[in-house]
């Protein structure tokens, strides 16, 4: 049977909780990466980090907390402005406002297809976790995925 | 006075009927307390344990349910549900914080006043669900703790809702249990409420109007704001402004038109779904009507059947009877002294449990009174009950559901409201309100 591991990257890039978000930033804008898996010093799978957690830092808390405003039309802000919000939280670590909860993950022997339904409604790249010890083992991103289900025979 | 059907109650296994139901009672106020179970399921649970106990029929159960509070209740949920989505809420947030020059002390006074109002003519739970993350938004630009506005947008909720029948659900309850009007809420409940307002902004002023400072800067930030922009459906906004309009008016109307106030609360919701759904297709209006009865709170409405058919069952084995003549003991039988216990008593419960289940055990036991009394003599006993209910919930972070959605608000801002601080500054402001409301019910109706 065909698993995740059969697609996954082995060797993921990967950041710590204790990263400032700073440094994290500058790297997943360089690097074009959607998200990034969070790990331990032990590599122990703790949360991902990624551009969704960008965004949330340069508006205001108003409209990205729960039960939050959902339209703000209203308020005239510039890139400055933003920056300024961002500049606030830049010294902290990754930890502040990475996700830790709910996020999707897959084991090393979850089946093909069910890897590709996790992929297809997380949208971003999936950390591949053992099931006991919750070590990163990989990350299966869209082009992973792509590469392999292109090369294999029809 | 609600008619008794005649035919004896047999409680399974002998229990004495009474003792059944009061154990049963108590120990669903118990649950509800301890807040381990969500209390619709509480309600729903004893409800369903009073019939197959034996103390009620089923027939008996639903004469027990006070139909006309569910409706007014699920009328206004359904029309603020749709008015919400028209923007108006923000607008007036913004607008008011700007007809103040974005002040920091001028904020917090606009916003305990559009809280206040709009409390009063909707539902507390929804104004602040709808005011507090504006009040956020202003805050975060002003770089000013959110606190101060966050604590006194509380008490305008509790004070605002308790002005009119429709702004707390304890009114609302004991409005259609007396058949009280609309008018009879304005009358005298309205003018009390006039009075603790204003003078609420004293202790504010006190404790932080003094220390809220903004930078001009960022005053303008907020000046900046184009309240006209929050409005994202005109056509909705004049339409739902129209129907509100319309059931205000009729309520103001219900007593002369001989209707009864959740009539004209479902009609209005009824004619807003319509209009506000039209020219869409079968399916669109579907999609659309699911989506605002989603948004009505079935918790709260469930809450109410069960809760409503408990006390019910108690009030049927003779037992509120009891305790109405153990109390009047107590009080020697003056309708004075009754009524002032009744707000102290009720200020103080209603601020450490949930007021609705308290008012629903009250109704009875003081419909009960009123055969010792007199039905004239018990108008101030109500008027004390409404108003001890619903500025006791003041009192502390758990008193009212308004409190904790904002509490919720504050805690996610990363500025959380903490249950004994927040207590030790509410629980004496709340105590000046019920001394407040003392001498009007004194002054006004003994």
């Amino acid at each position: 049977m065909q698993t995740a591991s059969d697609i996954m990257d082995s060797h993921p890039v990967t950041v710590h909780p204790q990263d400032k978000v700073k440094t994290a930033a500058r790297f997943i804008m360089a690097h074009r990466y959607r998200r990034l898996p969070v790990v331990d010093t032990d590599n122990r799978f703790v949360g991902v980090f990624g551009v969704d957690c960008l965004l949330r830092l340069v508006l205001p808390k108003a409209v990205v907390m729960e039960d939050g405003l959902n339209s703000v039309e209203f308020v005239r802000e510039t890139l400055s402005d933003l920056h300024r919000r961002f500049k606030r939280h830049e010294d902290e670590p990754i930890s502040m406002c990475m996700e830790e909860q709910e996020v999707e993950v897959v084991h090393p022997d979850t089946p093909l297809l069910e890897t590709l339904l996790v992929l297809y409604r997380t949208r971003a790249s999936l950390p591949v976790v053992e099931k006991d010890t919750n070590r990163l083992v990989g990350a299966i991103s869209y082009w992973d995925a792509g590469k392999k289900i292109y090369a294999a025979e029809v | 006075m609600k008619e008794h059907s005649s035919e004896a109650i047999h409680v399974i296994f002998g229990f004495d009927p009474m003792w059944y139901a009061g154990i049963l009672f108590a120990l669903s106020y118990l649950l509800i307390m301890s807040e381990r179970i969500n209390r619709a399921i509480v309600s729903m649970l004893a409800a369903a344990l009073m019939i197959l106990g034996g103390v009620l029929t089923q027939e008996a159960a639903v004469e027990g349910v006070d139909f006309n509070t569910l409706g007014l209740l699920t009328g206004m949920m359904i029309i603020v549900a749709i008015t919400q989505k028209s923007g108006i809420f923000q607008f007036l947030a913004i607008w008011s914080a700007k007809k103040v020059n974005a002040s920091p002390w001028g904020i917090l006074v606009m916003l305990v006043i559009v809280t206040a109002f709009l409390s009063a003519m909707l539902d507390n739970v929804t104004t602040v669900l709808l005011i507090a993350p504006v009040t956020l938004l202003i805050t975060d630009a002003l770089r000013i703790n959110a606190y101060p506005y966050l604590f006194a947008e509380i008490f305008a909720s509790n004070v605002g809702g308790a002005a009119t029948l429709i702004g707390d659900p304890p009114n609302i309850m004991i409005g259609s249990a007396v058949g009280l009007s609309f008018n009879d809420f304005i009358m005298n409940m309205t003018p009390v409420i006039l009075i603790i307002l204003p003078l609420l902004f004293i202790p504010f002023y006190l404790i932080w109007g003094r220390t809220l400072h903004a930078t001009g800067e960022d005053r303008q930030s907020v000046m900046n704001y184009q309240e006209a922009d929050a409005i994202r459906d005109k056509h909705l906004l004049w339409q739902s402004l129209f129907v509100l309009a319309l059931v205000i008016t009729g309520f103001v109307l219900a007593h002369d038109l001989k209707q009864q106030p959740a009539t004209i609360a479902m009609f209005g919701a009824a004619l807003l779904l319509l209009i506000s759904n039209l020219p869409g297709s079968a399916s669109q209006q579907s999609k659309a009507v699911g989506n605002i009865f989603s948004e009505v709170e079935w918790i709260t409405i469930f809450f109410f059947i069960g809760l409503f058919i408990v006390v019910y069952g108690i009030e049927r084995t003779g037992l509120l009877e009891l305790v109405a003549y153990e109390v009047l003991a107590l009080t020697d039988g003056d309708a004075g002294k009754t009524a002032i216990a009744i707000l102290w008593v009720s200020a103080i419960v209603s601020a450490l449990v949930d007021n609705i289940p308290f008012v629903a055990t009250m109704i009875p036991l003081l419909e009960n009174m009123g055969g010792v009394l007199g039905q004239e003599a018990l108008m101030p006993l109500w008027w004390a009950l409404a108003l001890g209910a619903c500025l006791g919930g003041n009192g502390s972070l758990i008193g009212a559901s308004a409190n904790l959605i904002v509490a919720g608000f504050a805690e996610r801002a990363g500025q959380p409201i903490r249950f004994l601080p927040f207590m030790l500054i509410a629980f004496p402001l709340m105590l000046a309100t019920i001394a407040i409301s003392t001498v009007y019910v004194w002054v006004r109706y003994l």
